[in-house]
């Protein structure tokens, strides 16, 4: 750490000495996310892209690097800063119960038992249940995943779940009962707290970290899925960022969940970096996407400024809300803004 | 004769690189004082000249700032008690 020092001498040459000391943060990471999970390599060749989210399952038989993702081995290698999202939502597998063994050991994991999502007039999701968590059912899961991580040679960010508040938005519902929002919050915070606990009861490969998966667009569930207890677990706050509205401005949007944090959390959540797993401009109500892209990196570098958490990574996400369109211009425009303070 | 005192406060802990960074420091000394000689000539019939000033500071103090990592730091502005000094990030 940068120490300034500072001494005050009068004529007869006395002395006094008094020091500050400083730090300076590395650039901040670029990154993206390319739709269905596909491979990105091209996208982000030639681009200061530097980080990349990805999404698995915990019913996925194929969590690291994932099935037929290659790719994602070879990106980390490189030094990617991967942000794997790891997902009590059921995919990637058929629904069910499953047998499987790892290391010798064999697991049997039940059905997912909660349905998350719910909102009217939607097929509602299938989760495995905070419930079941809690009562070790889902050990094996966590054990699978764990196995093929420690193949992969690099660390990783893991992110459980992908956004809390959307998932709980309209309540959930585990073995016929039903919970609402705030109660679905309080209970995943036990089970979230009960993976990180788990996972870091093991040897995990070097640079592991952890942070849990919110929209970040509703104060109060905010507030309730972010309790010191389970941040002194987790390395990082995370939330994402969308552009919908014409008015919409990146300060603006970048701020939101920073000024709820700044007011609401503690300490410990404070002193926590933060990664924005996903951002993104919607085209239909910003047609000029390269536009509002390139005024990001000046938004985060004054956000950065301020006091509370530093934003130290933001993944675009390709794909729904922030789908690049026409596709050429976005990822131009993310390249030049990449290639910024404060991304250099 | 007293020693000086001294504070240094920067205006934040961490910087992005390229940040202005901006380090305040505010000093002083019990002896230090600033003085004023007026001087008039008068001749021997009695006509004065108009009176010339000079100011001086008694027990003067100097402010030094160095960073052990090399970073080159500025003086903006000194009153005299209050001395500002910029470094870029």
């Amino acid at each position: 750490m940068p120490r300034v020092t500072v001494t005050v001498r009068d004529s007869a040459g006395r002395t006094v000495t008094t020091t500050a000391t400083y730090s300076v943060a590395a650039p901040v990471l670029g990154g993206y996310y390319l739709s269905g999970g596909a491979d990105p390599t091209a996208d982000m060749a030639g681009g200061n892209f530097r980080s990349l989210t990805q999404y698995r399952s915990f019913a996925d038989g194929y969590t690291f690097p994932g099935y037929n993702r290659p790719w994602l081995t070879n990106l980390g290698r490189a030094a990617v800063a991967i942000n794997m999202v790891l997902e009590l939502k059921h995919y990637g597998a058929a629904d069910g119960p499953q047998t499987f063994t790892v290391d010798g050991v064999s697991y049997t994991v039940p059905a997912p038992a909660m349905t998350i999502q719910q909102r009217p007039g939607t097929t509602w999701p299938r989760a495995y249940g905070y419930g079941q968590v809690l009562a070790g059912q889902c050990d094996g899961l966590f054990a699978r995943a764990l196995a093929q991580y420690r193949t992969l040679g690099f660390g990783v960010n893991i992110q459980l779940a992908s956004e809390l508040d959307t998932d709980h938005e309209f309540g959930t519902t585990e073995a016929g009962r039903a919970y609402t929002w705030a109660e679905s919050d309080a209970r995943a915070v036990q089970a979230m707290t009960y993976i990180v606990n788990w996972f870091k009861a093991r040897p995990l490969p070097a640079g592991t970290t952890f942070s849990v998966g919110v929209g970040g667009f509703d104060r109060a569930c905010f507030q309730r899925t972010h309790p010191e207890a389970l941040m002194a677990k987790l390395d990082f706050l995370q939330w994402n960022v969308y552009a919908t509205a014409p008015e919409h401005t990146a300060l603006a949007r970048f701020r939101r969940t920073k000024d709820w944090a700044v007011a609401d959390l503690g300490p410990v959540a404070l002193s926590r970096p933060v990664i924005i797993a996903e951002w993104g401009v919607r085209v239909a109500e910003i047609p000029d996407q390269a536009k509002w892209i390139a005024t990001v990196p000046a938004a985060i570098a004054a956000l950065n400024a301020e006091r509370g958490p530093r934003i130290v990574r933001t993944n675009y996400f390709n794909s729904g809300w922030g789908t690049l369109s026409p596709k050429a211009d976005g990822l131009a425009a993310l390249r030049a803004a990449y290639a910024t303070r404060p991304y250099v | 004769m007293a020693a000086p005192t001294a504070t240094a406060t920067l205006n934040a802990s961490t910087y992005s690189p390229g940040d202005q960074m901006t380090l305040t420091v505010a000093y002083s000394d019990a002896d230090t004082r600033p003085l004023t000689v007026t001087v008039v000539v008068t001749d021997a019939l009695g006509n004065s000249s108009a009176p010339a000033r000079v100011t001086a500071v008694l027990d003067p103090l100097t402010v030094t700032v160095a960073d052990d990592s090399g970073r080159t730091w500025t003086r903006v502005s000194d009153n005299g008690s209050v001395a500002v000094y910029r470094a870029v990030a």
